[in-house]
């Protein structure tokens, strides 16, 4: 039985010797040219297209691929943030919009060239909003949001110009051309990989780039790790050279406290999804820049079923809105980390702009709740279920808590029901919850955007199943509305009704915060809410 | 040699019986996934403009759309096939991915069964050679605490004290250092594929990465193994036989070692088996939090998710492994003790 010798004693010595061992230092040369970005989620899918693909693949998406235009960007409170209202060329060098709104003419750049070293043309953009419109692939659902239909609406007027025509003069439809989806594919070589069962080859683009982006994919490990490689010709970025990093390391580390490890220890370089409390101590300790900005296009609420009783009722709403223990939850779930869109003062009682999200003058006043569940009939309150998704218990759970707390003090009795994140958009999709938190969150947060997405027509996105025709015919109005004072007006009638009808809370925007070392410079805030390996650079 | 092959028959003999449970639980956890609540097509069809038309087109891509019974039948037959489906999750394969993760998940396991035998078996021993005394004692303190501490609480431990405080340990982000390249693929065992490369460094980096979440998972075993060690050890050392050896005046190595030990060794086995199958599935907090791309912490992510093709491929895993540990614990019995036999 040899097995029993000393085995003990060398297994102590070599396990001390390996720890001893400090990591080799022959890399750190390329290191500083490394961007290594860590992320709990992970890439699944090469083409953002594909149904059942992760944030993390629309950010990748952005590098490996170019579209027409992108989102230029602005300064909100001191830091970098998209910006929908400026719109620059990308893969295009110019672009009209005709005076009737009604035909956008993009002019391509002439030096342009595909990974693979050929030009980009406008039969490749064509082939790929055709593409985006026809194939049944994400891009159609988000596209139809800027009128954008029918291959018929492309039309290439020579190689390096592309006309795109236009029903109505839709405002959304060139942001619409930023998003991740429409990404200008490599036609040629698409082609060559499509089947008669798959004419837009989206089976092949799911595991093979076919871009123009500032990154080749170097290795690409589903669920794992994702190493891209700098295209050294690209020159789409503001100053026409290529993006700063040479390699960026796309990387699944699923332990919240690991990735906060990472960066603090200067082995990875940015995270954008550590939990609230991390953050805090990270920020505390300044050796690390930390870059929080409030997700102005992502809302987080309390949701109720207008349908169900007796949240049908009107004043059954309006006395959860005024029973919610505001900061505290806001305190307990995000640690104060976002902007809050409660406790406005409205001293006309008039909503102070057409913006949505806006802040409404809802605070926590037990009496006012007491009065309109009284008003509804229901002065001993009543029995529900507050519901919320496991992917979210870090914030959710603290706030069930205090939801729980504060409306047993107006009688209502409340369950508090966990469900595992498939279940509950499941039971969203059926319209099954009665009472519940969620996140909403639009690429091109604009007021009407939000209106007809979110508050309009029976389905899942409409998380408080509100009929309301009102909204519904003054949001469809506006989104063609070319006149700003008279969208203006339009969004302080939405809002007006949203708060007198109360169909949902909204609660706050919660902050994204990016945590990187602080040689990281350019991060900005991106309507995908990831992080834009383009944008970021080392001093 | 007829008794190898004699083993052999029966070890074939063995796994055809087993056959049918197999049967059982592909079956099972076919249905078991489609009772629980929570549709795939939705949780997958979340983009930010994904409608009715999107989940549709998604139920229809995994065959959600047909009626259960005849989703079992094309699912048996795609089995009989050697195909397990494709996960939404990762977009891959089931089969694929699970050959993958797979040597991660078993690399990570042996290490820590070695880990914790080597612990825990001269722990045992040198425990009921004094029973009662300050070492009994102490053994069973250490055992104690290992098994209170959850491994996810032992390894966020052990990366905050060897990593974040000292430095030692490498980042605890998976199997390598992102920045080393990998060998060719053989055996998928890192550790051995380096070593086939003749690339020490890497074979170096590879093991350091193992080191940290193969200990903290040994610790949580070493108890129930040491435990058994130290009960079977007493129950032989006070046997005839050990007397009958000591008496005449044989030496204490060849007592204890070759005679207490061998006898008292078959219930360590297994135990081990047994501590072998559970920790290949249980060892998804580790896998969690080493970013380890194992089976378990995959089979989790699919669970919730519902994506129902990678969990029952992972169960079916399980189920087959399980089968083979068994296996090959009984083989072992007959090799440290020849009057077992597995018929």
């Amino acid at each position: 039985m040899r097995f029993v010798s000393f085995r003990p004693a060398t297994s102590v010595l070599a396990t001390v010797a390996l720890l001893l061992i400090a990591n080799a230092p022959s890399q750190a040369q390329t290191r500083a040219e490394t961007l290594r970005y860590v992320t709990g989620a992970s890439v699944n899918t090469l083409d953002p297209n594909i149904p059942g693909s992760t944030r993390e693949s629309f950010a990748l998406s952005m590098s490996t691929y170019d579209r027409l235009v992108a989102f230029g960007r602005k300064q909100l409170n001191g830091k970098w943030v998209f910006d929908l209202d400026t719109i620059t060329g990308e893969l295009a060098e110019s672009y009209d919009v005709s005076p009737n709104g009604l035909k956008l003419t993009f002019r391509l750049r002439k030096d342009a060239k595909f990974q693979d070293g050929s030009p980009v043309t406008a039969e490749d953009v064509k082939w790929s909003l055709d593409r985006c419109v026809t194939a049944p692939i994400l891009g159609k659902a988000q596209l139809l949001t800027g009128s954008l239909t029918s291959a018929d609406q492309f039309k290439v007027i020579d190689p390096l110009t592309i006309e795109v025509t236009l029903p109505k003069p839709d405002k959304l439809a060139l942001p619409n051309l930023a998003t991740v989806y429409p990404m200008i594919i490599n036609s040629k070589v698409a082609k060559e990989h499509a089947t008669a069962d798959d004419p837009w080859a989206t089976a092949w683009l799911k595991e093979h780039t076919a871009g123009s982006g500032a990154y080749v994919v170097e290795t690409f490990k589903p669920g794992e790790q994702v190493i891209l490689k700098r295209d050294e010709a690209w020159n789409r970025g503001s100053a026409n050279k290529p993006a700063f990093f040479k390699r960026v390391i796309v990387q699944s580390v699923p332990e919240p406290a690991t990735r906060a490890n990472l960066v603090e220890r200067g082995d990875a370089d940015i995270v954008v999804d550590l939990q609230a409390s991390d953050v805090q101590s990270l920020e505390a300790k300044g050796k690390l820049k930390v870059i929080s900005t409030p997700q102005y296009n992502a809302i987080t609420f309390v949701s109720m079923n207008n349908q169900i009783p007796p949240f049908d009722n009107v004043n059954v709403r309006r006395a959860i809105a005024f029973a919610l223990p505001y900061d505290d939850m806001f305190k307990a779930a995000l640690f104060g980390r976002g902007a809050p869109l409660f406790g406005a003062t409205w001293p006309d009682g008039k909503p102070a702009n057409g913006i949505y999200p806006f802040q409404a003058p809802v605070k926590t006043d037990l009496d006012k709740a007491r009065e309109y569940l009284k008003a509804a009939g229901l002065p001993e309150g009543f029995a529900t279920t507050f519901s919320f998704n496991v992917g979210q218990a870090s914030t959710a759970e603290p706030m069930a808590s205090l939801v729980k707390e504060s409306l047993a003090k107006i009688g209502i009795k409340v369950d508090i029901q966990k469900l595992p994140d498939a279940q509950m958009s499941t039971q969203i999709n059926e319209k099954k919850l009665p009472f519940f938190t969620e996140g909403i969150v639009a690429w091109l947060p604009s007021t009407d955007y939000f209106y007809r997405n979110f508050y309009t027509g029976n389905q899942r996105w409409n998380y408080s199943s509100i009929n309301n025709p009102e909204i519904a015919a003054i949001a469809q109005e506006a989104r063609f509305e070319p006149d700003k004072a008279k969208y203006e007006e339009d969004g302080r009638k939405l809002n007006a009704i949203h708060f007198s009808e109360m169909p949902q809370i909204p609660l706050w925007q919660p902050n994204q915060d990016a945590v990187m070392a602080s040689s990281i410079e350019g991060y900005t805030y991106e309507f995908h809410r990831q992080v834009d390996y383009r944008d970021v650079s080392r001093k | 040699m007829t008794g190898l092959g004699a083993t052999m028959v029966r070890a074939g003999r063995r796994l055809l019986s087993s056959l049918p449970a197999l049967f059982g639980v592909l079956v099972f956890t076919f249905l078991l996934m489609r009772v629980l609540p929570g549709d795939p097509a939705v949780f997958f069809a979340s983009g930010p403009n994904a409608g009715k038309e999107e989940i549709e087109q998604i139920r229809k891509q995994m065959g959600l759309n047909r009626p259960v019974p005849e989703q079992l039948v094309f699912y048996l037959s795609d089995i009989g096939h050697g195909n397990l489906g494709r996960s939404m999750m990762t977009g891959q394969p089931v089969l694929k991915d699970l050959r993958e993760r797979l040597p991660a998940s078993l690399e990570l396991t042996f290490t820590a069964l070695l880990i914790a035998l080597i612990a825990a078996v001269p722990l045992g021993v040198v425990a009921a050679l004094r029973p009662g005394s300050v070492v009994d004692h102490g053994v069973r303190l250490f055992c104690a605490l290992g098994v209170c501490v959850p491994t996810f609480v032992s390894g966020l431990l052990l990366i905050y004290v060897f990593y974040y405080l000292l430095g030692l340990a490498p980042d605890p982000t998976g199997r390598i250092d992102v920045f080393t390249s990998l060998p060719p693929q053989r055996t998928g065992f890192l550790s051995i594929d380096f070593l086939l490369a003749g690339d020490f460094e890497g074979w170096w980096a590879a093991c350091k990465q193992l080191v940290l979440p193969a200990v903290s998972m040994a610790l949580f075993v070493i108890a129930p193994l040491a435990r058994i060690t130290r009960a079977s050890m007493l129950v032989s050392l006070g046997s005839d036989f050990v007397r009958t050896a000591r008496s005449v005046g044989l030496s204490w190595r060849k007592v204890v070692v070759t005679y207490a030990l061998r006898n008292a060794i078959l219930p360590v086995i297994t135990i081990a088996g047994i501590v072998f199958s559970t920790m290949l599935g249980a060892n998804v907090l580790v896998e969690k939090v080493f970013s380890w791309p194992g089976v378990a912490s995959y089979a989790l992510d699919a669970l919730l998710s519902s994506d129902y093709a990678p969990v029952q491929g992972f169960v079916l895993l399980m189920a087959s492994l399980f089968v083979l540990v068994n296996l090959v614990v009984d083989v072992c019995y007959g090799i440290a003790d020849p009057r077992v036999s597995i018929e």
